[in-house]
């Protein structure tokens, strides 16, 4: 019983230990430490392509692939219309030989 | 300068906000580090991890919750996880205390070296043992013992900071102490 009493008692006092303790100060150079910290990130961060934001990559990534697409169709057609263009001129015989341009003759 | 204007400044990155931030918080983030934690210099790093993480994470504040109890909300998180962190080492390398029951309050196996410098010498034995303890606590129990018992907080600040109700933390401050009796009362058997 007093055994018990007893553990109860330590018990009761290593509770009570928490009341006693006093407030502990931050050491004086942590703002400092600290504010050196975030603003080093902070220049990490902000680096060239820090601009280029994901809504950018995707805005510029549908550009390219539209560009793309255009520039192809537009050589699709391109060759079409010489190849129209040399048909035109050999049934009409406007095709020039190497003779006739030379200055010699 | 109203709140608002001020979470304007944090979220623009404004150094004057966060110099302003650190004068008005610091003290008190290391002080819960502190409570979780009882040695300054893991302390000090943990609380600097919170500053980081605000710094970080500024732009996903909603102001749903008032800016202190989303910074003590960070700064429980960040304590938790370190303790999670080193108690997984110790674990890994105190395997035996798992299987052994008969000293579950193994000083051995405790996450850091205690050194709290607010523990008066006549006390720190039983402060010692009650942080070994505590740290046997489900995270709950822990979260909920730590802030209101350690660190002063009300019950309203602690339901704001883990997002439960004042009941459910009233509970949980029940179970944890008496856990921590069960506890204690084995560790003082076990002694005698």
């Amino acid at each position: 019983m007093e055994t018990k009493k007893n553990i109860q008692d330590k018990v009761d006092s290593t509770f009570n230990a928490l009341d006693a303790m006093e407030p502990v100060n931050v050491s004086p150079f942590f703002k400092d430490k600290t504010m050196q910290v975030l603003f080093a990130e902070k220049d990490e961060k902000q680096s060239v392509w820090n601009w280029f934001t994901p809504k950018l990559q995707l805005a510029a990534l549908v550009c390219i692939v539209v560009l793309n697409v255009v520039a192809f169709s537009k050589m699709e057609t391109a060759s079409s219309y010489d190849e129209n263009l040399s048909e035109f001129a050999e049934s009409y015989g406007l095709v020039a030989s190497d003779n006739d341009s030379s200055i010699l003759n | 300068m109203t709140e608002n204007e001020f979470i304007e400044g944090l979220q623009n990155r404004n150094a004057n906000a966060y110099g302003k931030l650190l004068d008005e918080y610091q003290q008190k983030v290391f002080a819960t580090c502190m409570s979780f934690v009882p040695n300054k210099e893991d302390a000090e790093d943990i609380a600097q991890d919170v500053f980081v993480e605000v710094f970080n994470s500024i732009s996903k504040f909603k102001g749903n919750s008032k800016l202190s109890t989303w910074i003590y909300r960070i700064t429980t998180n960040k304590c938790l996880e370190f303790i999670r962190k080193r108690n997984t080492k110790k674990r890994f390398a105190f395997l035996q205390a798992i299987t052994g029951n008969d000293m579950p309050l193994d000083k051995t196996n405790y996450f850091t070296e205690m050194n709290h410098p607010g523990v008066i010498l006549e006390n720190k034995e039983k402060s010692e043992t009650l942080f070994f303890a505590i740290n046997q606590l489900p995270d709950a129990q822990k979260v909920v013992f730590t802030l209101h018992k350690v660190d002063g907080k009300s019950y309203q600040e602690i339901s704001d900071i883990i997002e439960k109700s004042v009941s459910s933390v009233e509970s949980l401050m029940f179970r944890a102490r008496k856990n921590l009796q069960k506890l204690l009362e084995n560790f003082y058997k076990n002694e005698i």
